[in-house]
């Protein structure tokens, strides 16, 4: 009895415990911390970097074509390309590379990260419910690098990369190894992985399934919806989206696309396979093209499955698949001296993606790996003093509303009151985490997911976009686009109606009327009004949607105004927006 | 056997339009006598139940009541007189008083025989025609139903003859994958696992409402449609009714849900419903559209092109939308002898220019005002073509319809027209050019 009460005064002291520690005591620690020890955390991230030593001693010697730049002021190949110099002339008005702005806000996240460590030192902080739940995230923190906005160094650059190719071109394999070889998935996982796999007599499935996470995916080897992970190098953050390659999800692969700065374009070396994949209904020339519309502007091409039989690290072979390659995506628009690298790699051996490949398998090709090329990339343009905006992508409930997306622009901070459009509810910034950790504040080119307060679950759908309440994005029904028609046996006019991909929104939308048509040599617009148009033509519509959608005018925010028509399982015509109407 | 087809689609598409007339027919009480008789009856039979009737109506209270009623079942009797024997395929006589919209009363006799065999003994009495049976003869026997699911939601919907109907459409949130979630990874799963499996249940249950009624199947076939796989999981589940189960005749993969995905799932099922009208509408649309596209010149729209070319002799098959609502004219220039003929859209019908003559000013006389349409339908043998008339349920027809305004040809012969280039100039109050 006596013992028995005695532990139960125990307890009691022990309920008591948290509350004697508040939060209170750590926010007070946080100035101080913030003026003291930035050095710190700088050396720890540093020092947290073991993995990618290897990086910096690769060579860099032949590197194919590293230092293109994505917005150079290249030459229109078709004149739909013009699009492209009209976004480099309205990046330069914006144009900040990403660091130094953040830089200067930095503050807040650096608090946060202290904040946590800080917890950790403090044994009496672990008894608090508030504390314990930092505990529990701060190793994983400390493990990576916090990228906050904390401190100069440690400010990566954001990348967002996805992997696009034919089914089994190996896109989820590929990214599955990058993840193993940064380190973002341990060897146990992948083992456990690995016999999971043999028992299903589906041995080389094992890396993609650190991607693929569904029961479906994991059944068929097929990747249905895009998977996310992310990496980090020297340099860069990096978030990889792993697209689906099968036709049928090809919608899902649009709205992937749509969040890359950057696509690798998966090829399969193996014989019969690159020929099925680069044939009219394959995907490899659909993708290709999907993400130029979707606003990639550097595509990575990677050969991949070179260490197969039927290949063996032939040089013809990859030549071969590159000369074929080469005309189409130059006609997508693609600059082969600037916007294209191509190299040769294994995905499930790991070979050419951070070592360069054995020489002896390899002779011939001595350009960098693929890691190495992207941490070497040239920055992006980001917007980043424009108001926030960030189409959502996906959204799911855990103790509460948390949205996922790509930043297009701007940044949120904790705390900061935004507007979900086309519903125009006020929300506001609960939690935010860019990829997987919890930080203060979120910057354009993140991939971010952002727990708001004040809208249910229910009442947001992906393709809603989160912008800044001040200057929100224009919504509509009826717009007007121009258009160009990739491919359509018949004719469109007034009355049909296709799927519209415009950012990550999927929408139905219906011709209201042709406007005129537009020539493709000198641009000029038709002056009567045409009854319909054919493959190869551009024209001027009105489109009605199904719903209301957020979109902007392409000249003002490329990003929201550029889309994808398609019907029928095929992609029918991609164009921009030119008004919104209402 | 083709030309008979035309015919009948024709003669489909008049019967259409009598049954929208008689239904929007009000008469004043109980006088509308609706009367069918199958094929094979005898009329000797009919005439005596008319004259029983006759006597019966005859002890009715209201005088007005009584004497419409008894002025109606004459006129049948007048009707059925013409007639020697019941025609092959039964026949229809409605009659009545109706009171128009001016308040007017008229009075209706119409008989006729349908365009096949109907089967129904039919004698009413009511303040309405009576036209379901008329319906249900026009309603192609064969109706197939579609399941169309992905991961946004499902659509159920119908295809019977030229008609496609959504009869019920929800969607879902499924979770997608996250990639993410640590710790609860699992827990995520098998929420999403719990959730899908609700939804593919969801859907079953639906599906047995949609297209079960009186424990018997709706549908003569069943198409199952998705993205994902859904519908395997759906046809596999024995949550799926076995009745269901055994009318699914085909499953298309589709790349999107809802009506898109069921327009979709039409043309990928296209082989299955070959005979259905729809699909073959879809496919005569999309010849003449092959030929705009092939830029053959052989063809024509609009009203007065498509008239051109009829009178040339050259139109081999004339499209119409079942809804053209151009009216034709016929007017007399006043002071001579010369007729006009005018084809009007309803908003310039209300212009009273076009009906004024431009040299003295002065008002034509209406000779005969008809829809165009139904003038087409009587007269197009004698131009030598064929006649399709078409809904705009599906993409083509939409699109025809919208973009072509509802009438156009198939030309035997290249014919060279003026204004098939464009629309004409642009309007520049609507649309300004420089805004681009």
């Amino acid at each position: 009895m006596e013992n028995e009460s005695l532990k139960l005064s125990g307890l009691n002291l022990n309920v008591n415990a948290p509350m004697f520690v508040p939060n209170i005591n750590a926010a007070a620690f946080v100035p101080s911390f913030l003026r003291t020890e930035p050095t710190v955390c700088e050396a720890q991230t540093l020092n947290q970097k073991p993995t990618m030593d290897t990086t910096e001693s690769s060579p860099t010697t032949d590197s194919p074509i590293p230092t293109s730049d994505a917005s150079p002021n290249n030459p229109p190949v078709d004149s739909w390309e013009e699009e492209a110099d009209k976004e480099h002339a309205e990046d330069l008005k914006v144009n900040k590379v990403l660091g130094h702005d953040i830089n200067g806000d930095g503050g807040e996240g650096t608090v946060h990260d202290n904040d946590e460590e800080k917890d950790i030192e403090d044994p009496e902080g672990e008894s608090d419910g508030d504390g314990a739940a930092d505990v529990e995230a701060a190793p994983k923190i400390k493990k990576k690098v916090v990228k906050g906005p904390a401190e100069s160094k440690s400010k990566k650059e954001h990348i967002n990369v996805v992997f696009i190719g034919h089914v089994d071109a190996g896109k989820s394999t590929i990214g599955g190894q990058i993840m193993f070889l940064t380190g973002m998935v341990d060897k146990r996982t992948l083992e456990k992985y690995e016999k999971e796999a043999r028992e299903k007599n589906r041995e080389s499935w094992y890396l993609s399934w650190a991607l693929d996470t569904n029961l479906e995916e994991r059944e068929k080897g097929k990747t249905v919806e895009v998977g996310h992970a992310s990496f980090e190098t020297e340099r860069k953050h990096f978030t990889i989206l792993d697209a689906p390659g099968h036709k049928s999800f090809v919608p899902n692969m649009i709205s992937g696309a749509s969040q890359a700065d950057l696509a690798v374009l998966v090829i399969s070396a193996r014989k019969g396979e690159f020929e099925t994949g680069f044939e009219k209904g394959g995907q490899t020339r659909e993708h290709a093209m999907l993400a130029k519309t979707a606003g990639v502007k550097h595509l990575v091409v990677l050969i991949n499955k070179m260490d197969d039989p039927t290949v063996n690290w032939d040089e013809e072979r990859y030549n071969e698949c590159k000369e074929k390659l080469l005309p189409y995506l130059k006609k997508l628009g693609f600059n082969p001296q600037k916007d294209l690298t191509f190299m040769p790699c294994s995905g499930l051996t790991g070979a050419g993606l951070k070592e360069p490949v054995d020489p002896k398998a390899c002779p011939w090709y001595s350009g960098q790996p693929f890691i190495p090329l992207l941490d070497d990339m040239p920055p992006l343009v980001r917007f980043v003093d424009r108001p926030f905006i960030m189409p959502i992508v996906d959204k799911y409930k855990d103790m509460g509303t948390v949205v996922l997306g790509k930043v297009e622009a701007g940044e949120a901070k904790k705390g900061q009151t935004l507007l979900v459009l086309p519903n125009k509810t006020p929300v506001v910034v609960d939690q935010l985490w860019s990829d997987e950790d919890e930080v203060t504040v979120v910057g354009p080119g993140e991939n971010v997911k952002i727990k708001l307060k004040g809208v249910e679950e229910e009442d947001i759908s992906s393709g809603f976009v989160l912008c800044d309440p001040n200057n929100s994005c224009k919504t509509g029904r009826i717009f007007d686009a121009q258009v160009v028609i990739l491919e359509h046996k018949s004719i469109i006019c007034a009355g049909y109606s296709a799927v519209c991909h415009i950012h990550t929104v999927a929408e139905e939308v219906s011709v209201k009327a042709l406007i005129c048509l537009v020539d493709k040599k000198t641009n000029e617009k038709s002056k009567i009004r045409p009854r319909f148009v054919k493959q190869d033509q551009i024209a001027i519509m009105r489109l009605e949607a199904a719903g209301v959608i957020c979109m902007e005018p392409f000249k003002d925010f490329p990003q929201m105004g550029r889309f994808t028509l398609r019907d029928e399982g095929r992609t029918i015509a991609i164009g921009k927006v030119l008004k919104v109407i209402e | 056997m083709e030309e008979n087809s035309a015919d009948r689609n024709v003669e489909i598409w008049k019967i259409k339009k009598l049954i929208k007339s008689l239904e929007l027919a009000r008469g004043n009480g109980t006088s509308m006598i609706s009367l069918i008789i199958p094929p094979k009856d005898q009329i000797a039979r009919i005439s005596k139940m008319l004259a029983d009737e006759f006597g019966t109506a005859s002890n009715i209270k209201s005088r007005v009541n009584r004497l419409s009623v008894l002025g109606a079942i004459t006129s049948v009797q007048q009707r059925l007189k013409l007639y020697a024997k019941v025609p092959p395929n039964g026949l229809v006589i409605y009659c009545g008083t109706i009171v128009t919209e001016e308040g007017k009363e008229k009075k209706v006799n119409i008989d006729f025989e349908p365009f096949k065999p109907i089967n129904t003994s039919l004698y009413l009495c009511d303040n309405k025609f009576h036209t379901e049976a008329l319906t249900a003869l026009l309603a192609d026997d064969n109706k197939f139903g579609f399941i169309i699911m992905d991961g946004n939601g499902a659509l159920f919907g119908t295809l019977q003859g030229n008609t496609r109907e959504v009869l019920h459409k929800f969607t879902v949130e499924l979770p997608k994958k996250h990639g993410r979630g640590g710790q609860s990874a699992l827990r995520f799963a098998r929420l999403r696992m719990e959730k899908r499996h609700n939804y593919v249940r969801k859907v079953a249950e639906v599906a047995t409402q949609m297209f079960i009624s009186n424990d018997k199947v709706t549908a003569a076939g069943l198409i199952l449609a998705g993205s994902a796989d859904f519908k395997t999981e759906l046809s596999q589940s024995d949550m799926f009714d076995p009745r269901l189960q055994v009318k699914i005749i085909k499953m298309v993969d589709i790349s999107y849900g809802g009506e898109n995905g069921f327009n979709q799932a039409i043309e990928l099922a296209a082989e299955s419903l070959a005979n259905v009208k729809f699909i073959q509408e879809k496919k005569l649309i999309g010849r003449y559209f092959d030929e705009i596209s092939q830029d053959t010149g052989k063809y024509c729209f609009g009203v007065d092109d498509t008239l051109k070319a009829l009178e040339l002799g050259a139109v081999e098959i004339l499209i119409c939308w079942e809804n053209l609502d151009i009216m034709r004219y016929m007017l007399k220039i006043p002071g001579t002898e010369a007729t006009k003929v005018l084809h009007l859209t309803p908003e310039q019908q209300k212009d009273n220019t076009h009906f004024t003559d431009k040299e003295s000013g002065t008002e034509m006389e209406l000779i005969e005002s008809q829809p165009l349409l139904e003038w087409l339908a009587n007269n197009y043998k004698s131009f030598g073509a064929t006649l399709e008339i078409i809904t705009d349920k599906s993409q083509e027809g939409s699109q025809f319809v919208r973009g072509f305004g509802g009438i156009g040809g198939i030309l035997r012969y290249k014919v060279d027209m003026q204004s098939l280039q464009g629309d004409g100039p642009l309007d520049d109050q609507v649309y300004d050019l420089d805004d681009y």
